[in-house]
Parts: structure tokens; sequence; C-alpha cells
């Protein structure tokens, strides 16, 4: 249980760091980039600790971090066009 | 006539069919989510106008609370999922019921920051500060998918401590039913820094 109660406080932890860094009003992409990295990190020490993945078949670990990797991947095709469409925007008078 | 004798071949992954299923379901449920927080992205990025519409006080710190309350019930429902392979019943469905009270105080949380969105005029397709309409459906979209999740995590928690108690369950139901809270807080690491903070004032 100890080592669950450590995951505990680290993933809280993190959550005050992200909570410190959007307080300090950083320009929105590098906050963007910087809570998706806290995110990732505790996302991972979930699947990890809580979710057991660290102590499953590394095939099973493998075939499930993949599987949602490969989605997510395939999901950002679209970014092109929403700049494209940030860039079409007509300012508002 | 031919005998039939029936093939066993080992598990590939050496993981129980059941706890096989979940799997599957949470990798399916993650592409979900990722679907509605990119098409968050998407109008956000494409909207130059977009509305920040929350505060420090209260909507920032209530974020914060729910957040603790989650996380703290993945570590009452791994108490006892450890309780109830040790055999200690009674432990196991105290922690358990710990969980669904986290997990209900959560939704209680959520649904206050909801009405309290909603009295300042904010719907899935009214912007009451003016700007674009999309991030009332973007934060609701997401938060409601959310919030139901927890909901069904609840009922499934009770219907299964349920039938631990009576016998008809037994670890392994709880350990699948964990990994399923489990997903739902690992859900909610990424809904709130980018639903919440990102649109911080």
């Amino acid at each position: 249980m100890k080592r669950y109660v450590v995951v505990w406080f680290a993933l809280l932890a993190i959550v005050a760091v992200e909570v410190v860094v959007t307080l300090a009003h950083p320009p929105t992409g590098l906050l963007l980039a910087g809570l998706l990295l806290l995110a990732g990190i505790e996302a991972g020490l979930g699947l990890l600790y809580f979710m057991h993945l660290k102590y499953e078949r590394r095939s099973f670990m493998w075939s499930v971090i993949l599987a949602v990797v490969i989605a997510v991947v395939l999901m950002d095709h679209f970014w092109l066009d929403a700049f494209r469409l940030l860039h079409q925007r007509i300012s508002a008078p | 006539m031919a005998e039939l004798t029936a093939v066993h071949e080992p598990s590939p992954f050496a993981v129980p069919s059941r706890k096989l299923g979940i799997w599957m379901f949470i990798v399916a449920d993650a592409a979900t989510f990722a679907a509605l927080l990119f098409a968050y992205g998407y109008v956000r990025v494409a909207n130059p106008d977009w509305t920040h519409p929350f505060a420090f006080w209260p909507s920032i710190a209530n974020g914060i609370v729910m957040t603790v309350v989650l996380l703290t019930s993945s570590l009452t429902v791994i108490a006892a999922v450890l309780a109830a392979q040790a055999g200690r019943k009674a432990a196991a469905l105290r922690w358990l019921g710990a969980t669904m009270l986290l997990g209900t105080l959560f939704a209680a949380l959520h649904l206050r920051e909801w009405v309290s969105m909603l009295g300042a005029g904010w719907r899935p397709f009214r912007n009451p500060l003016g700007g674009t309409p999309l991030v009332g459906a973007t934060f609701f979209s997401v938060t409601g998918l959310h919030l139901l999740h927890v909901l069904v995590g609840v009922i499934v928690l009770a219907v299964i401590a349920l039938g631990y108690r009576r016998g008809r369950f037994d670890a392994d139901h709880l350990e699948t039913t964990g990994l399923y809270w489990h997903f739902v807080d690992l859900v909610w690491m990424f809904v709130f820094p980018l639903i919440y903070l990102l649109n911080m004032r």
C-alpha cells in the first residue's frame, strides 16, 4: 500500500505544479505544452502503478499503450485545417 | 464417431478474459475521450476570440478539490482490492464504500459547477460573455461525458459491493471494476488542465 500512497502524493504534487504554472500566466502555447507534459506523466504513473500495467506482460503493456498512441496520432491530421481557419478569419471591426 | 476435444490455448498476454475485456473497453473509451479533446482543441485553435470563463475562485479552486477527491478515490479503490485479495471482506467493503462516497462527492462538486455556470447564462450553445458559443459546447460535452462515467462507476461499484458481500463476486471482480475507476481518474488528469486551467482568466 505504501507504494500506492507515494504515487498518490506524486500525482497530487503534479496537480499542484500544474496550478502554479497556470497562475504564472505563461504564453498559451507554452502553457499547453507544459500541461500536456505533466498530464502525460500523471497518466503514465496511473497506468503503470494504479492500473498495474508495470506488472503485466510487456507484450500486453505495449499492445495497450500503442493502441491508444496510434489512435491519438491518427487524430492529428486535422490541425492544419484548424490553423487554416484561424488565418482565414477576418478581424472584427 | 469422431471424438471432440476442447483445445485450451494459453492466453498470449497471460491476462484473464474479464481483465482483457475491461482493458479493451478502456482503450476504446480512451480513443473516445481523445476524439472529444481533439475536437475541443480544433475549435479552440480555429477561434481566436475564445472566451476564458474560469476565475481561480470559485471554478479553479473547485476543480482542484474535485481532482484531489478523485485521486483519493483511486487510492481507496486500491485499498479495497488489496483487502479483498487478502480475504479481508469487511475492510474491502469499507474501502468500496469510501470510494463510492468520494465518487458521489466528485459528482456533487461537478454538478455545483454546472449549476453555477448555467446560472451565469452558459448553455451548450450560448456564451453569455459574447465570444464563440463553442466554449459551452465543448465544456458541457467533455465534462458531461466524464461525469456520466463517474456516475456509472459509482453505480457499478455499488452493484459489485453488494455482490461481493453476498459472495457472488470475488477480488477479481473488484480489480476489474477498479481498473475502470482508475481510467475515469486518468481521463480527469487531462480534462482538468485542458478544460479548466487552460481556460483560466
